[in-house]
C-alpha cells in the first residue's frame, strides 16, 4: 500500500524495541514481529517507527509513560502555530502516540490497540479517526496483553478510507490467536452485515433513506460538556437531513460497564503483568545486600517495584484482590455475568442478529432494530497537560470511560470520527470532538460507511 | 455463564463423600491394630506428545541441554499467546475412555497464580473448574480392589530450578515448561501402602499400553501427591496430610507408612492432626512439613481469557472410546485364553511393562506384539516357549533389554518353523538363535542353516551311512549292542552326532543303529 504508517510500542517488532512505556521493558526487544507488523509488512505499508503509549495500555491521558506525556499536536487546517506558542493539551490515551502521529502529518495511520477506549478517545481528542474493530477480526499474536479477553488491536487514521485500507490488510485468520475468529463465522458476519447495508446503501447518492441511527440515552451524563453536545447535534441534523432515522434506544445496563470493566479489566492485567519479574527478559532488580529474600516472590518484588509505574500497581493491586478466594465471587463472577447483560443490551438494539450467537440461542436481534449506534465519544475535548495530572485521579476521568468500555466489553466495532470542534468562548474552543459510531460484531463495513458520510458532512459544514 | 464449581459445598456431596470411605469393610492390619488408614493419590502423568501443549517446542528428552526446548511462549515473553495441542487433548481422552471417566464434552482452562521461577508466566494453565473428564475406575487385579477416579484435568507442566546454595542463585531449566499434563485424581479408596503401590503400578501399566505416557517415575514423566488420615472404624475419616511429589513408589509406600504412623502416635497421645501439606524425606524416610492448612496459598483461579472453552463433538468422543488400545487386563485375558500358563503371561507382560511409548499415541511394540505377530500362524504355546525360554533367556544372558533384540519377527517365525518342521533340530535351532543374536545380519535362518551346513539329515541312506562309518569304526562296541548291551549305543551315537556336527536327529540314529545291529 507504500502508505507510512506508525505501530504503537506494545505491539512486538523484532528490529526496534517495545517498551510499552515501563521502565520494565526499557530495553526490551521482542524476538519476533506480531501478525499485524507482518500483514503490515507484506502490504507494502512503510512502518516509520514506534509510539509512545500508557504503561501497558493503561490510561487515558498518555500521561503514565516513561518516555513522558504525549503532547496534543492538533492544529486547524492551515495554521501553523509554533510549538511553543501552542496551547499544551492531552492527546488521550493510551494510544496517544499513535493519535499524534496521525494528527501531527507524521504518517498516514497507526496502529493503536483498545482494550476499553484507548484507540477512540485519543483519536477524538486529536481529531483523527480511529477504528476499534470486532474482538477477535485482527490477532493478538504479538501484541503485549493488557486484559485478553479485551484487547483488540486499533487503527488510527487521518481519515476513513486510510483506517479502512489498513483494517483490511489486517483483519485475517490467524492461528497463532487462540482467540481469532474462524473463517466461517467471517463469512457470516460479512453476508448479514451487506444484506443489512443494502437497502439505504443501494439508494440515490448521498441518501440515507433506510439507514436507522441508535441514540442511547444513557450516554449523556450529567458530566457530559455542553461544548460537546452542538457539534454532535449537527451531525445528527444533517445525517437525518440525508434521511436517516434517528431513534432514541436505552442500553439500561449500562451503567454497570465501568465496574464490570475495571474489575475484569485488572483481574486480567494482575495475571498477565505476573511474568514481568526480572527473571528471564526485563529490568531485573537484584536484592540489596543487606536483604535476605527467602522466596522467589520476595527477590522478584525488586524489579517489579522498581518497573511497574504507579496505575500499573493500582491495577495490579486491584485486581490480584478480586481474585482472591474471598472475592472472586462478588467481584469477578458479578463482573462476568454483568458482562453479559451489557452485551445483550447491544443484541437488542440491532437490527442484525449476532453472528456469534450459537445456532441454538434464540436471535435476540430486534427485527425494527437500529444499524447503528451513535454518540459522543468523550466528554469533553482534550483536557489541558497542566490539568491532566490532577484529572488522571479523579472520578471525572472514570466518567469518561462509560462512553467507550461497553463497546468493549460487548466486543462490538466502534470508531471515532472528528465531529468538528469546540465553538468559541467554551472550554477548549477549537479543539476537536469525535462522534462514535458503534455496530453489531462484524459490521465493520457498516460502521466506516457511516463514518464516511460523517466525514462528507463535516466538509459540507465547513 | 461462568459457574464455579464447588462440590465441597455441597453439603449433601460432602455426606456422601465422608461416608465413600466406610463403604469397603474394614481389614484389620497387624500393622495398625484398631486404626483403619485411608489413603488417595493425585497423580501427575506427563503426556507422551511431540510437541508441548500450548506451544510447538518439542517435549524435552533425556540428554537435551538445558533451555534448548524452549519457545518464545514457553518463556512467557510479552505477545505471546497459548495454542492447544490437539494430540494432547486426544491422548488425555484415550486415558478417560481407558479409566471408564465420563468425558465432559465442554471443559474449560484456568489459570492457577503464584510466583515460583519455574513458572515464567507467574501462573499455569490447568482446569480447575471445569475439567476434561469426571469419576471412573481403576481395577487393582491383586488385591481386588476397586480405585474410583474423581476427576482428570490437563495443564502445564513447570520448568525446573536447581537452587545452588554455595552461589545462593537459581539455575532455571525450561525445556519441561510447557509440557502437557494429565492429573489424575483419585478417591480416597485406598487402605495401605501396598494398595497405593498397586493402584500407581496399575495406572503406569494402563497408561503404557495406551500409549498416552510412559509413566516413567525416575525420570519423572510420573509424580504422584498423596493424601494420607487415619480413623478408628466405622467412624469419620481423620484430618488428612498431602505429602507432595514422590517420584518413586517404594518412597511412597514408606512415605504412607511413616505418615500413618505419625497421626496414629499423635492420637494416641491425645493430640490432633493438622491438615497439612508435608514433603518426604529420603534420607530419613519420614515426612516434614511444607505449609499449614493457614498459610495454604491463595492461587487465584481465573479463568484463561485467551482460551475459549474445550467443545468435544459427542461423535468424536465416541471414535475415542471405540478406538481405545488393548488394556492391560484385557491382554491378560486374550493370552490366557490363547493357552499360555500364568507364569508365561506375567512374563510377557513384565517385559512389556518397561517397552517404549512412542509419541503422540504411536504404541510402542514390546513381547507382548512380538508374540502376537508370532502366534498369528503357530502353535501360541510353541511360540511363548521359544521367546520365553529361548529368546529372552538368550537376551539376558548378554545383559541386553528386550528393546534391544536384533531378531526380525520374521527370522523368529521362521527359526520356529525350520525346527517344527524338522529341518533342523531343536538344538541346532537353539544355536542359530544364539548366532544370530551375536551376529546380526538380515539373512534368513534358512540361508544361514545352509551356509552353516547345519540342515538336519533327512534321507535314511545317509544316516545309514553313518551308522555303517560307526560299526566299522568302533567294533567292539558294536558287538556289545549285538549282544544285548544297549547302554553301549550311546557311545555308537555319540560318535555320529559329532560326526554330523549335530544335524542328525539323534532318536532316529539310535532307531538307525539299533535296526542295523539287532534286526527283529
Amino acid at each position: 500500500m507504500g502508505m507510512p504508517v506508525a505501530v504503537k510500542d506494545n505491539i512486538c517488532t523484532a528490529d526496534a524495541p517495545t517498551t510499552c512505556a515501563s521502565a520494565m521493558l526499557r530495553d526490551f526487544t521482542s524476538p519476533f514481529d506480531a501478525t499485524v507488523v507482518k500483514l503490515l509488512n507484506n502490504a507494502g505499508a512503510a512502518i516509520v517507527g514506534k509510539t509512545n503509549c500508557d504503561e501497558f495500555g493503561m490510561g487515558s491521558l498518555n500521561i503514565n509513560s516513561i518516555h513522558g506525556p504525549v503532547v496534543n499536536p492538533y492544529q486547524p487546517h492551515g495554521q501553523s502555530t509554533l510549538w511553543e506558542d501552542r496551547e499544551r493539551r492531552a492527546a488521550g490515551g493510551s494510544s496517544g502516540g499513535s493519535a499524534a502521529a496521525v494528527a501531527a502529518g507524521m504518517c498516514d495511520a497507526a496502529l493503536a490497540t483498545d482494550t476499553g477506549g484507548s484507540t477512540r478517545l485519543p483519536a477524538s481528542y486529536c481529531g483523527v479517526v480511529g477504528l476499534k474493530p470486532s474482538y477477535g477480526l485482527i490477532s493478538r499474536w504479538g501484541v503485549v496483553s493488557f486484559a485478553d479477553s479485551l484487547d483488540c488491536v486499533g487503527v488510527i487514521g487521518k481519515d476513513v478510507v486510510s483506517a479502512e485500507r489498513v483494517y483490511d490488510a489486517l483483519a485475517q485468520f490467524d492461528p497463532q490467536d487462540p482467540t481469532a475468529i474462524p473463517e466461517s463465522t467471517r463469512t457470516r458476519a460479512h453476508e448479514l452485515c451487506s444484506h443489512h447495508m443494502f437497502p439505504w446503501v443501494s439508494a440515490v447518492q448521498n441518501s440515507l433513506v433506510g439507514l436507522k441511527i441508535g441514540i442511547p440515552q444513557e450516554y449523556f451524563p450529567t458530566s457530559l460538556e455542553p461544548s460537546i453536545v452542538a457539534p454532535l447535534r449537527r451531525v445528527l441534523r444533517a445525517l437525518k437531513g440525508r434521511g436517516a432515522t434517528l431513534v432514541p434506544v436505552s442500553l439500561p445496563n449500562t451503567s454497570y460497564a465501568l465496574s464490570a470493566y475495571y474489575i475484569i479489566a485488572s483481574a486480567e492485567a494482575s495475571s498477565n503483568l505476573a511474568r514481568y519479574d526480572g527473571v528471564q527478559y526485563g529490568l531485573h532488580v537484584p536484592p540489596p545486600p543487606d536483604a535476605l529474600p527467602s522466596t522467589p516472590a520476595e527477590t522478584y518484588a525488586y524489579s517489579r517495584s522498581a518497573g511497574f509505574g504507579a496505575e500499573v500497581k493500582k491495577r495490579i493491586l486491584l485486581g490480584t484482590y478480586a481474585l482472591t478466594a474471598d472475592a472472586f465471587d462478588n467481584y469477578f463472577l458479578k463482573a462476568q455475568r454483568l458482562r453479559q447483560l451489557i452485551r445483550d443490551d447491544f443484541h437488542r438494539v440491532f437490527a442484525v442478529p449476532n453472528p456469534l450467537a450459537s445456532a441454538s440461542a434464540p436471535p435476540t436481534s430486534a427485527p425494527d432494530g437500529v444499524h447503528v449506534l451513535l454518540h459522543p465519544s468523550a466528554i469533553r475535548a482534550a483536557p489541558r497537560l497542566d490539568q491532566a495530572a490532577a484529572l488522571a485521579g479523579s472520578l471525572d476521568n472514570y466518567v469518561q470511560d462509560v462512553l467507550t468500555v461497553p463497546a468493549s466489553l460487548a466486543g462490538l466495532p466502534a470508531m471515532s470520527v472528528p465531529a468538528g470542534v469546540v465553538e468559541a468562548g467554551a472550554e477548549g474552543a477549537g479543539w476537536p470532538v469525535g462522534v462514535s459510531v458503534v455496530g453489531q460484531w462484524g459490521c465493520e463495513a457498516m460502521v466506516m460507511r457511516v463514518g464516511k458520510v460523517i466525514e462528507e458532512v463535516q466538509r459540507e459544514n465547513a | 455463564m461462568l459457574t464455579r464449581a464447588a462440590p465441597w459445598l455441597s453439603s449433601s456431596k460432602q455426606n456422601a463423600s465422608r461416608l465413600a470411605h466406610t463403604l469397603r469393610p474394614f481389614h484389620e492390619d497387624p500393622r495398625w491394630p484398631g486404626w483403619q488408614v485411608v489413603v488417595g493419590i493425585e497423580v501427575h502423568a506427563q503426556i507422551k506428545s511431540r510437541a508441548k501443549l500450548f506451544s510447538h517446542a518439542r517435549t524435552f528428552q533425556q540428554g537435551d541441554s538445558p533451555n534448548t526446548q524452549v519457545t518464545a511462549f514457553d518463556a512467557a515473553f510479552p505477545g505471546t499467546l497459548p495454542r492447544l495441542n490437539p494430540i494432547c487433548v486426544e491422548l488425555a481422552l484415550r486415558t478417560a475412555a481407558a479409566l471408564n471417566s465420563g468425558i465432559q464434552t465442554r471443559s474449560t482452562f484456568d489459570r492457577k497464580h503464584y510466583f515460583y521461577s519455574d513458572l515464567p508466566a507467574g501462573y499455569q494453565i490447568t482446569q480447575h473448574y471445569e475439567p476434561i473428564a469426571k469419576g471412573g475406575s481403576l481395577d487393582l487385579a491383586q488385591s481386588g480392589v476397586c480405585v474410583r477416579i474423581e476427576q482428570i484435568q490437563i495443564e502445564q507442566d513447570t520448568g525446573k530450578s536447581t537452587v545452588d546454595p554455595r552461589r545462593s542463585a537459581s539455575a532455571i531449566d525450561l525445556n519441561r515448561a510447557g509440557t502437557g499434563l494429565m492429573e489424575i485424581v483419585s478417591k480416597p479408596d485406598m487402605r495401605s501402602p501396598e494398595e497405593a503401590g498397586e493402584y500407581v503400578r496399575s495406572l503406569q501399566a494402563v497408561l503404557r499400553s495406551i500409549g498416552s505416557s510412559d509413566g516413567n517415575m525416575e525420570q519423572g514423566s510420573l509424580r504422584c501427591d498423596v493424601n494420607v488420615s487415619v480413623n478408628r472404624p466405622g467412624q469419620a475419616p481423620g484430618t488428612r496430610c498431602e505429602i507432595k511429589n514422590l517420584n518413586s513408589i517404594r518412597f511412597m509406600m514408606v512415605a504412607i507408612t511413616s505418615e500413618a504412623g505419625r497421626h496414629i502416635a499423635l492420637l494416641d497421645s491425645g493430640n490432633r492432626v493438622n491438615q497439612e501439606t508435608r514433603a518426604f524425606d529420603e534420607n530419613t524416610g519420614e515426612t516434614y512439613r511444607l505449609r499449614t492448612k493457614e498459610d495454604a496459598p491463595d492461587y487465584r483461579y481465573m479463568p484463561d481469557p485467551n482460551l475459549p472453552p474445550l467443545l468435544l463433538d459427542p461423535t468424536f468422543v465416541a471414535r475415542i472410546r471405540q478406538n481405545v488400545p488393548e488394556l492391560p487386563a484385557q491382554t491378560r485375558m486374550r493370552l490366557l485364553a490363547q493357552g499360555l500358563s500364568q507364569r508365561d503371561v506375567e512374563v510377557l507382560m513384565a517385559v512389556d511393562s518397561g517397552k517404549e511409548v512412542g509419541f503422540d499415541g504411536r504404541l510402542g511394540h514390546g513381547a507382548v506384539a512380538y508374540f502376537d505377530g508370532l502366534s498369528r500362524s503357530r502353535d501360541p504355546r510353541v511360540v511363548v516357549n521359544w521367546m520365553t525360554n529361548e529368546l529372552l533367556g538368550q537376551l539376558s544372558a548378554r545383559r541386553l533389554s528386550f528393546h534391544d533384540n536384533s531378531i526380525s519377527l520374521e527370522q523368529m517365525g521362521d527359526l520356529i518353523d525350520m525346527v517344527q518342521q524338522g529341518f533342523v533340530t531343536g538344538s541346532t535351532g537353539k544355536a542359530l538363535l544364539r548366532h544370530m543374536l551375536d551376529h546380526q545380519s538380515p539373512e534368513t535362518p534358512r540361508e544361514l542353516a545352509e551356509e552353516l551346513k547345519l540342515l538336519a539329515l533327512h534321507e535314511p541312506d545317509s544316516l545309514e551311512q553313518h551308522c555303517a562309518d560307526a560299526i566299522l569304526a568302533l567294533p567292539a562296541e558294536a558287538d556289545a549292542v549285538r549282544q544285548g548291551n544297549l547302554n553301549v549305543l550311546n557311545k555308537l551315537t555319540g560318535r555320529i552326532m559329532r560326526a554330523t556336527r549335530g544335524t542328525a536327529n539323534a532318536a532316529a540314529v539310535r532307531k538307525a543303529l539299533e535296526r542295523l545291529l539287532r534286526p527283529s
